[in-house]
């Protein structure tokens, strides 16, 4: 896990570069930085299971989700 | 009282009954902007002769002649919204949005344009390209953001209300540091058409900042094009929920909203449970991803490369760092919004409203906007995150009341949430708040405002 950081800054500029987004160091060193708050909770909600969880058809943020079928 | 210190409803009933003329209300206003706004930083633009045309046109509605500030996420018919920004991702003109239309047909008149964080990425106020706006409470601290202008605009009694907007808890947070009374709306219940992300965004909501319920109640009103109706709360079951957003908060915040909670249960003869609600943690996460991939459509590769460079750093890496968010964590993001809407509702079917502290800790200073949690040493915008994303991230009501003040003079904000629609319970239960406590905190006056009005006043 020690060279973790070493592996984020490699994602993020090659990550950056393979989109055509340009960045400098200064601006690779502060996304890094975003990355180091993100990353972690990115990879949280990833291993999280939601394979059980049935999307709402039609999402309705006004109203309440409507009752699951059994 | 001057008619400009008067409460928004106070205001409008003054003009109503012919007691205040609404030309010397808007002069006063603008005298008061003048006198009071070079501390404060809380409206970046004026545009008198603009006021006066909407005044002189202003339909008999029900804010007749009342000055009013709306945020800079709002385009108005002359001039485009700047987000608080040097430059946003798509270009933005001139144009009547929903919320401005709500305003000038009930007949009130914009007097300015309100501050906030820049791109709306923030809690605090802090970052904008204004420079941040202040709070009137202590202007080396946080206003709160993003509707940072706003809040700060009403709590130095510039104006009586003003309109926001709230996609991560952007009205509640300001309302919080400022003492104010902010509300969250149920998502899609207010006027959005006309935001730049109003066809994309899952989680923003146009809402209110003013001194109290009934002024919130009114200015709701005229943003959700029909009248809220006025209960009194009666039996309320009141939700606590013993996890972060109620337990890892500042010692006199965790104690003063304790003390409102059991003021407002004694007030309407109701109840206090407590109620589980797993998975807030994640729903946060959930929340704050979601929010910040709604609007990807817009960034490609060139704009993200010809950022202007007057953007934050900061923010200049968060928008180059979204597209590097994998789609499966998005995927995963909307399946637990799914999964704590069903939780929420179940929830929603044992208490009327949920409780806890809308900010873990008083406005932290504008230099350093970090706060100091039983937990630990944490950044504003994370700490105030977890009370506040859960209302955008399930589309229900929310709203933040003053509750009290800490041993430095700050404003210290207790949320309620309630169902989908329940908009109005909250404003009942939050008058039930102020009823309860003697308007002791909704008539708190910060040190700025109390200040007698300087000689030119009014010229």
């Amino acid at each position: 896990m020690e060279d973790a950081p070493d592996r984020g800054g490699q994602f993020i500029a090659a990550g950056l570069a393979s989109l055509g987004i340009e960045a400098d160091e200064t601006e690779l060193a502060v996304v890094g930085g975003v990355h180091e708050v993100f990353g972690p909770a990115i990879r949280r909600l990833v291993e999280f299971d939601t394979g059980s969880v049935i999307p709402e058809p039609d999402l309705d943020l006004s109203q309440p989700p409507p009752q699951e079928k059994a | 009282m001057r008619p400009i210190d008067l409460s928004l409803r106070g205001q409008a009933a003054a003009i109503a009954a012919g007691d205040a003329d609404p030309s010397a209300l808007l002069d006063e206003a603008l005298a008061r902007i003048e006198e009071r706004n070079p501390a404060l930083n809380a409206i970046v633009e004026t545009f008198p002769e603009r006021s006066r045309e909407m005044l002189a046109s202003a339909p008999d509605g029900p804010l007749r002649g009342v000055p009013v500030v709306i945020k800079d996420e709002w385009p108005l018919p002359w001039r485009a919204q700047r987000f608080g920004s040097a430059e946003m991702l798509t270009p933005t003109v001139p144009a009547e949005s929903g919320p401005f239309r709500a305003l000038r047909d009930a007949g009130a008149v914009i007097v300015g344009v309100g501050n906030m964080e820049e791109l709306g990425a923030g809690s605090t106020g802090a970052i904008s390209v204004y420079g941040p706006a202040r709070n009137p409470w202590d202007p080396e601290r946080c206003p709160g953001g993003s509707s940072s202008g706003p809040a700060a605009s009403v709590s130095a009694r510039l104006v009586g209300g003003a309109v926001g907007a709230d996609g991560l808890g952007s009205v509640r947070y300001p309302a919080a540091y400022c003492g104010l009374t902010g509300l969250k709306p149920t998502f899609a219940r207010s006027a959005m058409d006309g935001h730049h992300a109003a066809d994309t965004t899952t989680t923003i909501v146009s809402g209110p900042l003013c001194l109290d319920a009934a002024d919130c109640r009114l200015l709701s009103s005229v943003l959700f094009g029909e009248s809220l109706g006025e209960g009194v709360a009666s039996g309320l079951r009141i939700g606590v929920v013993r996890d972060v957003p109620s337990e890892d908060v500042d010692p006199e915040v965790g104690e003063a909203c304790e003390g409102a909670i059991d003021l407002l249960r004694a007030e309407t003869a109701g109840t206090i449970r407590e109620v589980a609600l797993p998975g807030l943690e994640e729903a946060t996460l959930a929340a704050v991803l979601i929010a910040n991939s709604d609007g990807l459509g817009e960034a490609t590769p060139e704009r993200l490369n010809r950022l202007n460079p007057e953007i934050s750093l900061i923010n200049r890496a968060v928008l180059k760092y979204r597209m590097l968010i994998p789609s499966v964590a998005v995927s995963h993001a909307h399946r637990i919004r799914t999964l704590t809407r069903r939780r929420l509702a179940a929830v929603f079917e044992d208490v009327d409203v949920l409780a806890w502290p809308t900010v873990p800790a008083p406005a932290p200073p504008l230099e350093a906007p970090i706060v100091e949690l039983p937990s630990g040493t944490e950044t504003a915008d994370r700490a105030n995150v977890r009370g506040g994303a859960l209302a955008n991230l399930t589309g229900t009501p929310a709203i933040s009341v003053p509750v009290g003040l800490s041993s430095a003079g700050l404003p210290i904000g207790l949320q309620l949430g309630a169902a989908w629609g329940r908009d109005e319970l909250l404003l009942d239960a939050a008058e039930a708040v102020e009823r309860a406590n003697g308007r002791r905190w909704v008539d708190a006056r910060p040190p700025l405002a109390d200040a007698e009005p300087a000689a030119a006043d009014g010229c």
